[in-house]
């Protein structure tokens, strides 16, 4: 099984009219998000494999498998720097 | 002298009659059911285990579970407990704070206060408040140093409603974003005084500057503004200029200058969406003000319309 991720619970997110703001409680940081990266978080709320995120992207967008996969790693790469995710291992 | 929305509850007279003195003057039109509890203690006062947030004199840090909030003053021994979810908060103030009850006011009591409000839908704001002479609400947002209180003085001298240069709080009702102010001075640095050529005023010597009432300077005070324009300035040099922004870098502007959204977990989203529904309803603008608004204060209105 793949590694699952979920969004840290200091996270409060505002949706802004195709992109969005978020807010880290814990380090007091913001930051802007795209529609896309703010898609994600949302759907992060609950632990989700690479996988799950990557068909939360093809299910909004119309790009292929390969570009959305290598989005999501993108994004979870530059979360994970921020502090913005919690992560699971293999179950 | 004008009744307070918030109650204060002390045993000692003479410090309830001062706060209530105090908090009257401030005309919040603060929703019922607020109140201090106000104790004067010897003592002892623990410093703050984990600060969350802290400001010159006043540091906050959340209670247990991540609720509520202890509000601590090191200026002099006093803090205050409130309770998540609560309309009241327990201050205890030492003699020595006592002593100094004005500063405590507008330093300690006055962030008591601004936290209270949260619990009551009331989010702060460092912002200037004003109404232009067509009914547009205006909020002019900033730091300590983006030219706030100069604006709002030359505003309110060109005939303009204002509000506050500073303290102002957003509510979220009826689908919009309302801005409350409390009646305070404007408060001026000798440098923006100059500018404006303005003699006497009250002295804020804690502070260093001067106050001025909005009447005072020509204007008529406001507590109510819907705001239409968000303008966050920057001092710059001869001419004022505006340029348009997004949204969502209105929404990071207003997280700046609302560091409180940080404090309770349990009121930060209501807090954020606040913000957010702030930006749906104003056109945003990061304006660099200039000494060209001197001479004509209604540049503004024409840079952004």
């Amino acid at each position: 099984m793949s590694d699952r991720y979920m969004r840290h619970p200091d996270l409060r997110l505002a949706d802004v009219e195709g992109d969005g703001v978020v807010l880290h409680l814990g380090t007091r940081r913001y930051f802007s998000v795209s529609e896309s990266g703010l898609a994600l978080l949302h759907a992060l709320e609950t632990p989700r494999t690479i996988e799950e995120l990557v068909q939360v992207l093809l299910d909004r967008y119309e790009v292929s498998p390969e570009q959305a996969a290598a989005s999501v790693r993108q994004f979870l790469e530059t979360c994970r720097t921020a502090e913005l995710l919690l992560e699971e291992g293999p179950r | 002298m004008t009744r307070s929305a918030i109650a204060v509850r002390c045993s000692d007279d003479e410090v309830r009659a001062a706060l209530e003195e105090w908090l009257g003057g401030l005309r919040l039109a603060a929703p019922p059911g607020l109140a201090l509890d106000v104790s004067i203690d010897a003592g002892p006062f623990a410093q703050l285990p984990d600060p969350v947030f802290e400001q010159p004199g006043v540091g906050f840090a959340r209670g247990p579970n991540d609720r509520g909030i202890r509000i601590s003053w090191s200026d002099f021994p006093a803090d205050a407990d409130i309770a998540g979810g609560a309309r009241s908060a327990a201050v205890r103030l030492s003699p020595a704070a006592v002593a100094e009850l004005d500063y405590c006011t507008r330093t300690f009591l006055l962030s008591v206060v601004i936290v209270l409000l949260r619990h009551v839908g009331w989010y702060h704001l460092h912002a200037a408040t004003a109404i232009d002479p067509e009914s547009r609400g205006w909020l002019v947002a900033g730091d300590a140093h983006a030219g706030k209180s100069t604006t709002a003085a030359l505003l309110a001298a060109a005939g303009w409603q204002v509000g506050t240069d500073d303290i102002a709080f957003l509510e979220y009702r009826d689908d919009r974003v309302l801005v409350h102010t409390c009646h305070a001075p404007i408060a001026l640095r000798d440098g923006g005084r100059r500018l404006l050529a303005r003699a006497g005023g009250v002295a804020l010597p804690d502070r260093g500057k001067t106050g001025f009432w909005p009447e005072d300077l020509g204007g008529v005070w406001t507590p109510l503004v819907l705001p239409e324009i968000v303008i966050f300035t920057t001092v710059g040099k001869d001419r004022t200029t505006a340029a348009a922004i997004s949204r969502s870098a209105a929404v990071a502007e207003l997280v700046r200058w609302s560091a409180w959204v940080i404090l309770e977990p349990d009121l930060a989203q209501v807090h954020l969406d606040t913000l957010t529904r702030l930006t749906s309803q104003a056109r945003c603008y990061r304006v660099t003000l200039g000494r060209d608004l001197f001479a004509r204060p209604n540049r503004l209105i024409e840079l952004v319309t």
